[in-house]
């Protein structure tokens, strides 16, 4: 790829704004992360000293074990399920002829517009009154789903509009099946906004505390349990959790990286020994 | 980019994704099995609660010893909790409220069964008065097992704030600009406002009465820093010296002190305070109502009571539970904290309640705090 | 599986106009669950709001079916509500052109300059902090920006400032920060979804034909990904119309934002007052939308196909 003039100059101020962006997002982790070690009983400044006592704490807390659980039985639920249906109802509303077309689309906006709270009293009102459903989690990821599946659609609709049909065309053309059509051309086209999908339904769910407040049973999540402390408030314990938490994620994206990285040599490899075979 | 890059790129994506994804399952499966694990006899029930009313190690002990297993939701707030259970009903077995709301709301709406607190063995060691509060006494019997109190205190930190304040006009003086920490609770925040005004019925106030109020709460304004979420932040901000002033349940003193803050102290303004004093109420029509009898002869014996004083630090209605803490050396705590001076403390206090005023003083506060 | 079922769709012919009512049926599946969310669990309860919204609270905090414009008409009648309003998006303005900006930079050195791969790792990274609880992140910030907070005791250590600042926090400018921090990552990965497969020899293209770079960045570049500007738009600018804990945790007393004023309705089992203010704030929103969508193109995304 040739470089114009610029380029260079370009591209270092744009690693500089990179490196700040992480510093940014990461400097209050890190101040999480001390917090958990601190002997205060409350996450904040000055630190007092250091000590493993709430890591000890947080293992013997059940209710704060349960409700990191929950969330991530949720979030995992809601992720996968908002991602598959939202990038199929993109499917339909980019190509399909929608007898409403603007109608629908704004339908899909208003999720987004109406404030969580609003969608979280009118959940309950719903499903206690209307439709005589018990509170569960089976609720908090039906309103979940609510607001993650708009976010997934305009996603993934964005970038199927400008794609290029032509190229499907081509492939059906040259033979290729519907099925190998998706598989192989617009599947890995429209990869990078499922994924965007995907992550933005994560993040909202494992973090959802408004919508979740309201429709949730008698099963906490960590973001209810951590909110409704209120008499007493939360203790570093809680920290402590949000560490292990990040550990284990960031963890498992190193290995995800690693077993990457090695199918990828692999493929490689077995590519190479094909065209040499 | 050719097809072969875009097919590999995406296998490796779905395979990291599938890696991603099965760790994080993995994890959740694990907490869902930790989570069900119940045992054939006793049972879980569902209990909606405040943060400080159990603690995890004695909810343990009884599920070792009696296999009854407490499935907690935390409870932000009184009129909250109730307008959760209004529509939950039956899916919650106990419920924890204060006051006013017990009697006014819960029972008013038919949510709850008033029982035998006598019934109750455990309830012999709670004082005498506790077991007969006229506003929780009906014909059917008692209308919740009665738990903890506290009246509402100004706390102030002895080197910033002098003189000695004893009023709720202290939070109203321009000196202290940006130093109060107030909870986040705009009912509670216009009744304080109230009090200082000299109005006792603060949750049923006039439009007379309301509009001295909005005067004070224009003053009260500039004072406040920031309003406290939890109990937590309100220490926070006393201990890193933010704050110079906050208000709060009694045991502040002693919260900011552990947190390595400064000397601070409390007092109960002149005018009178607010003050809670809560119970757990058995739900009407609960699946698992017969475990809760059971659950709370274990639970709220001296020795539990006198534990969650020590770890929460506010007073209780067990009196056995004072003789537990003289005997463990912390009189000087408890008596500090009022623990045995309910009946005059609380007889001084207004009750927390629904009350007649309650959208107006939202309306009131908006106005003021809004933009 | 889901590819599968998709495959109707994605493959109907470029001339189908006359789809006959199987086909038409089977382009449509796909698309049902998500009407079945929509508009069961969202329309449907709202419409139900929506009648609330012009009902009345009892005593008892019981919702009951007396017919009421008064709900509506607190907002206008007091001033503070539609001042609040304003500001909230006088704020919500500046959070998402910050945003944007920084995201955009980001985003368009991941899909530019990093291979594929090292992006995709890197937008975890971005993301990875935003599954920890949101809570214990305006803690920090708390303790970072407090009088007592770090960054004054690294200003004051340094001698930049000589006694802590409380500008930090507690005011418009630490809703700011901590609304800017918990918007970026939705911001990042909406733009590189759409910069990712923008091929970036136009550009050198442009220049070579004697574009100058800024000319060449308008006119080749910015149409393209038009349609993830404006989504990410969205996503930053209408949500903070919804953002509470924020304002309240870092905002102190003075900052106060138009959804603290609807959540002290909810608190209080107001359902039908706070209905409204959720309402008229909607209602803003989709005005604003109508209004400015020849500037913004918003059909790109949300009307046309």
């Amino acid at each position: 790829m040739p470089v114009s003039r610029h380029g260079g100059t370009v591209r270092w101020s744009l690693r500089l704004v990179f490196g700040a962006l992480i510093v940014f997002l990461y400097l209050p982790i890190l101040f999480m992360v001390v917090f958990s070690f601190d002997e205060g009983a409350t996450p904040g400044l000055p630190i007092t000293g250091f000590t493993l006592h709430w890591y000890e704490a947080m293992l013997n807390n059940r209710v704060l074990l349960r409700a990191v659980g929950n969330s991530i039985i949720v979030a995992v639920i809601v992720s996968i399920l908002a991602t598959i249906i939202g990038t199929m109802a993109a499917f339909v509303l980019v190509r399909a002829r929608i007898r409403f077309p603007n109608a629908t689309r704004i339908a899909f906006t208003l999720p987004i517009m109406v404030p969580g709270v609003l969608i979280g009293v009118s959940l309950l009102i719903y499903f206690a009154r209307v439709l005589d459903f018990s509170l569960s989690l089976g609720t908090v990821i039906a309103g979940h789903l609510v607001v993650t599946v708009p976010f997934v659609v305009l996603i993934v609709a964005s970038r199927l509009q400008s794609f290029d049909r032509f190229l499907e065309w081509a492939a059906a053309d040259l033979g290729a099946s519907p099925r190998q059509a998706i598989r192989h051309i617009v599947l890995p086209l429209i990869a990078p906004a499922i994924l965007a999908g995907a992550l933005i339904s994560v993040t909202l769910s494992i973090d959802e505390f408004v919508i979740t407040w309201f429709t949730v049973g008698s099963q906490p999540t960590l973001p209810t349990f951590i909110y409704t402390r209120v008499k007493f408030g939360v203790t570093p314990e809680v920290n402590a959790v949000a560490t292990v938490m990040l550990v284990l994620t960031l963890g498992t994206l190193g290995l995800a990286g690693v077993a990457m990285g090695r199918a990828r040599r692999l493929t490689g490899r077995m590519r190479r020994r094909r065209q040499a075979g | 980019m050719n097809a072969i890059d875009n097919q590999l790129s995406r296998r490796r994506f779905l395979q990291a994704s599938a890696a991603v994804g099965a760790a994080v399952s993995l994890g959740g499966i694990t907490a869902a099995c930790n989570a069900i694990g119940g045992t054939a006899q006793g049972g879980t029930f569902n209990w909606m609660t405040w943060g400080d009313h159990y603690i995890d190690t004695q909810l343990k002990a009884i599920e070792a010893s009696d296999k009854i297993i407490a499935q907690i939701s935390e409870l932000a707030g009184n009129a909250e909790g109730f307008a959760k259970l209004k529509e939950v009903k039956g899916e919650l077995d106990m419920i924890s409220g204060d006051a006013l709301w017990v009697p006014d709301a819960y029972f008013a709406e038919g949510l709850i069964e008033p029982f035998d607190i006598n019934s109750l063995k455990v309830s012999s060691q709670l004082y005498s008065f506790a077991r007969e509060f006229d506003i929780w006494t009906t014909p059917d019997g008692y209308l919740g097992y009665p738990f903890g109190w506290s009246p509402i205190s100004i706390y102030y930190n002895v080197a910033e704030v002098s003189p000695a304040p004893d009023s709720w006009g202290v939070l109203l003086d321009p000196k202290y600009k940006g130093r109060i920490v107030i909870e986040n609770q705009p009912e509670e925040i216009v009744a304080y406002m109230g009090k200082a005004s000299g109005v006792d019925d603060v949750y049923n106030m006039t439009d007379d009465q309301l509009a001295t109020v909005k005067g004070l709460l224009e003053q009260l304004k500039p004072n406040v820093l920031k309003f406290a979420q939890q109990a937590t932040d309100s220490v926070n901000a006393m201990t890193s010296g933010e704050a110079w002033l906050i208000t709060g349940n009694l045991g502040n003193e002693d919260r900011v002190k552990d947190a390595g803050g400064p000397e601070i102290k409390g007092f109960i303004p002149k005018e009178g305070t607010v003050g809670w004093m809560d119970a757990e109420m058995i739900v009407k029509d609960g699946a698992n109502k017969a475990l809760l009898f059971p659950y709370l002869e274990k639970a709220e014996v001296a020795e539990n009571i006198a534990a969650n004083f020590i770890t929460h630090g506010r007073p209780l209605f067990n009196e056995a539970a004072y003789q537990v803490l003289v005997n463990q050396g912390e009189q000087d705590r408890a008596d500090r904290y009022l623990y045995n001076k309910a009946e005059e403390t609380l007889a001084k206090t207004t009750l927390k309640g629904p009350g007649t005023s309650t959208e107006k003083s939202i309306q009131l506060f908006n106005e003021v705090f809004g933009a | 599986m889901a590819s599968e079922i998709v495959g109707g769709a994605a493959l109907a012919p470029p001339t189908a106009i006359g789809v006959r009512r199987g086909a038409r049926l089977r382009q449509l599946a796909p698309f049902l669950p998500a009407a079945v969310i929509i508009v069961g669990l969202f329309l449907v309860p709202l419409a139900l709001m929506f009648a609330f919204s012009f009902w009345s609270t009892d005593e008892n905090l019981d919702v009951i079916p007396v017919w009421t414009l008064e709900n509506y008409q607190n907002f206008f009648t007091n001033p503070t509500y539609v001042r609040t309003l304003f500001k909230t998006m006088v704020i919500g303005t500046g959070v998402t052109i910050v945003c944007l900006a920084v995201a955009f930079a980001v985003a368009y050195f991941l899909a530019r300059y990093v291979s594929r791969q090292w992006a995709r790792i890197a937008l975890l990274v971005i993301i990875v902090p935003f599954w920890t609880s949101y809570l214990l992140r305006v803690y920090s910030w708390q303790a970072i920006l407090g009088e007592r907070g770090a960054l004054n005791q690294v200003l004051v250590g340094l001698g930049i400032i000589d006694e802590p600042s409380l500008l930090f926090v507690y005011n418009d400018f630490g809703t700011f920060i901590v609304l800017v921090y918990l918007y970026i990552p939705f911001a990042a990965l909406v733009l590189y979804a759409s910069l990712e497969r923008f091929d970036f020899t136009q550009l050198t293209a442009a220049q070579d034909l004697g574009a100058s770079p800024i000319r060449a960045f308008r006119h080749v570049l910015l149409p393209q990904i038009r349609p993830g500007l404006i989504t990410a738009c969205i996503f930053v600018f209408i949500p903070i119309l919804g953002e509470f804990l924020t304002p309240s945790m870092v905002g102190g007393a003075q900052g106060l934002l138009i959804a603290n004023l609807l959540a002290n309705f909810f608190k209080n089992a107001l359902i039908p007052e706070g209905a409204a203010v959720g309402f008229l704030i909607a209602a803003f929103v989709t005005v604003l939308l109508i209004v400015f969508r020849r500037y913004l193109r918003i059909e790109d995304v949300v009307v046309r196909g």
